[in-house]
């Protein structure tokens, strides 16, 4: 029975099932969010402030009279754009400087992998805040900022799982043939090894995606986001995180969208694992 | 001797790393935010000032000249003034990697039994229920961010269940018992974020080693269960344990800042988020560099533990 087969006939894990429904749900958010939120997202006056959790503000009031759950609505897209084209910012960087550091190897491989241990050995949310903190938003904007920051944190980190992936493939017969047909390195890099490795680095690129949004929230929550009143979700919990004596929904619900769509990218994660039959590898 | 050349072979690549970062922290400190003459003074600022003020700062030479100064200043507990409050950035720092130090010590005593002991109940009961259970219930912990998980903590423990304090102030005048009532709440939400990812390897390690041969065979010897995984699984098990591990410590001295914040705990990490928020530039440096010396020193200390429990590893040349 060829490989082929033995996937079709196999159902599809419950992991990937539950994990693109939960995360096919907030996309549909984010698509249709900004339409069918009953207020705006910076509309003062929609409720009495601080009135909890009721019919007509499911995630409540904030002190300001905000509807918490129509900024909810309103911020998906930019939770789910800057996640997202930060790690694909930071896969297509990273994930070519590997590949290609991995199949030349020498003096360019040694200096590409030193340079990326000095810059992982700065934890990620250190990193992301330090670049943030000092590069003046006159010069760059917010926005480009962080999908910027979050490549920058990425790109090391997949490089080395994408050397060492390309290293082990970079000893085939195949890829001493195209070498020696005189082909060029990132030719190899990318006809060659790439398929090869596609496997290792679309779980990779499905762990980083999951964490992504993290990222964006903690510096949102942390004061280094973007301005207010943008409804970021991380920045939302961080508005109303002083009263949540009063009403937790307000930071339970954007909290609660922020969980269910990591929770959903790490279910498609573990999916899409069981189905190429990887095992995921959690890294700093 | 080859063991020995290893070993030293790998502190002197610590050394190296260090130095690298070091490097990079200073260069992306002073050249990211631009002038901080310029800063101070405004836009178009009058020439002459400007060069007295970067005089006076230090900042009119050369930047790798600075650097050896900063450099050696370091290697004499000297990480400067702080911008902000003009006082040696060692005293602050000092005090608060303290407190740090204390947090993560509690919070590796909550997480070391908090990971072993699920993880040993799902290897035993592999893919039943308990076991599954559990792996969904630590991939739900592990998607929450920490800074929510914290705040579920702070909403549950001092709303709902008032025992613990909102605030976890240590002030010098606290007593044992005191902070450690106040310390428990972010100790325990840590030593959570830390065990789900340690739990899931150890899983994986200790199902692979209870395949083997000579764990079957003591099995079939009949040698009870406890001792079986005590004494004959575990040591084996243990090498990606500690590698997570690891990790975890340099989470305790970088990642952990959202937890720091959410308990308003006066630990390092709210002490480089401050510093980060106000432009201090050398408490910055200073809070940047432990965190990569952590992360550094603990990667070596894990080769090195690797190395101590695997016999077979120290002949390998």
């Amino acid at each position: 029975m060829s490989a082929d087969a033995r996937l079709a006939r196999s159902p599809l894990p419950v992991s990937l099932v539950l994990g693109g429904l939960l995360s096919g749900s907030i996309l549909l958010v984010a698509l249709i969010g900004p339409w069918v939120a009953p207020y705006g997202p910076s509309q003062l006056g929609t409720g009495a402030p601080l009135s909890g959790i009721s019919l007509a503000h499911p995630f409540g009031v904030d002190q300001l009279g905000r509807d918490v759950f129509s900024r909810v609505l309103h911020g998906a897209w930019l939770v789910l754009v800057l996640s997202l084209s930060g790690t694909v910012l930071g896969f297509l960087a990273g994930g070519i400087l590997g590949l290609v550091s991995g199949q030349r190897g020498g003096w360019f491989d040694w200096l590409v992998m030193r340079g990326c241990e000095v810059l992982i050995s700065i934890p990620i949310l250190v990193t992301a805040l330090l670049v943030v903190a000092l590069v003046d938003t006159q010069t760059i904007a917010p926005l480009p900022l962080i999908i910027g920051v979050i490549g920058f944190v990425y790109a090391p980190r997949i490089a080395r799982m994408a050397r060492s992936a390309a290293i082990e493939v970079a000893t085939r017969d195949y890829v001493t043939a195209a070498r020696l047909r005189g082909d060029s390195g990132l030719r190899i890099a990318l006809v060659e090894i790439l398929p090869n490795v596609s496997g290792i680095l679309l779980v990779e690129l499905a762990l980083r995606a999951a964490y992504a949004p993290v990222l964006v929230a903690s510096l949102g929550f942390l004061g280094f986001g973007l301005s207010p009143p943008t409804p970021e979700w991380g920045m939302i919990i961080a508005e109303n995180r002083g009263l949540i004596f009063i009403t937790p929904i307000t930071v339970l619900g954007p909290g609660l969208m922020l969980a269910v769509l990591v929770v959903g990218i790490n279910l498609l994660t573990e999916g899409i694992a069981r189905v190429i039959g990887r095992s995921v590898v959690r890294t700093t | 001797m080859v063991l020995l050349r290893f070993i030293l072979l790998r502190l002197l690549g610590g050394i190296a790393m260090l130095l690298a970062v070091s490097a990079l922290i200073f260069f992306m400190t002073e050249v990211l935010p631009g002038d901080v003459a310029t800063r101070i003074l405004g836009r178009n600022p009058d020439p002459e000032r400007l060069a007295i003020l970067r005089a006076t700062l230090g900042i009119d030479r050369p930047l790798p000249l600075r650097y050896l100064e900063w450099i050696s200043g370091i290697l004499q507990g000297d990480f400067g003034n702080s911008l902000i409050s003009g006082q040696p950035v060692t005293e602050t720092l000092g005090r608060r990697v303290l407190n740090s130090v204390l947090l993560g010590a509690l919070a590796l005593a909550i997480y070391v039994p908090l990971a072993v002991l699920p993880a040993i109940a799902q290897a035993v009961n592999r893919d039943g229920p308990l076991d599954q259970a559990i792996s969904a219930l630590s991939l739900a912990i592990l998607s929450i961010p920490d800074f929510l998980l914290a705040t579920l903590v702070l909403i549950g423990f001092v709303v709902l269940l008032p025992v613990a304090p909102a605030r976890s102030i240590v002030e010098a005048s606290s007593t044992w018992g005191q902070a450690l009532h106040a310390m428990i709440l972010p100790a325990a939400t840590i030593a959570l974020v830390m065990a789900t990812y340690a739990m899931r390897y150890l899983r994986d390690s200790l199902i692979e080693v209870l395949q083997t041969d000579y764990i079957r065979m003591a099995r079939l010897n009949g040698i009870p269960q406890r001792v079986l995984i005590w004494r004959h699984a575990m040591p084996n098990a243990l090498v990606p344990f500690l590698n997570v591990t690891a990790l975890n410590l340099t989470y305790l001295f970088g990642g952990v800042v959202v937890i720091e914040q959410v308990f308003s705990f006066p630990g390092f990490g709210a002490l480089m988020v401050g510093a980060l928020l106000q432009l201090d530039v050398p408490m910055i440096q200073a809070t940047v560099l432990i965190a990569a010396a952590v992360y550094i020193l603990s990667n070596l200390a894990v080769d090195l533990a690797t190395l101590a429990l695997n016999p077979r590893l120290r002949h390998v040349g």
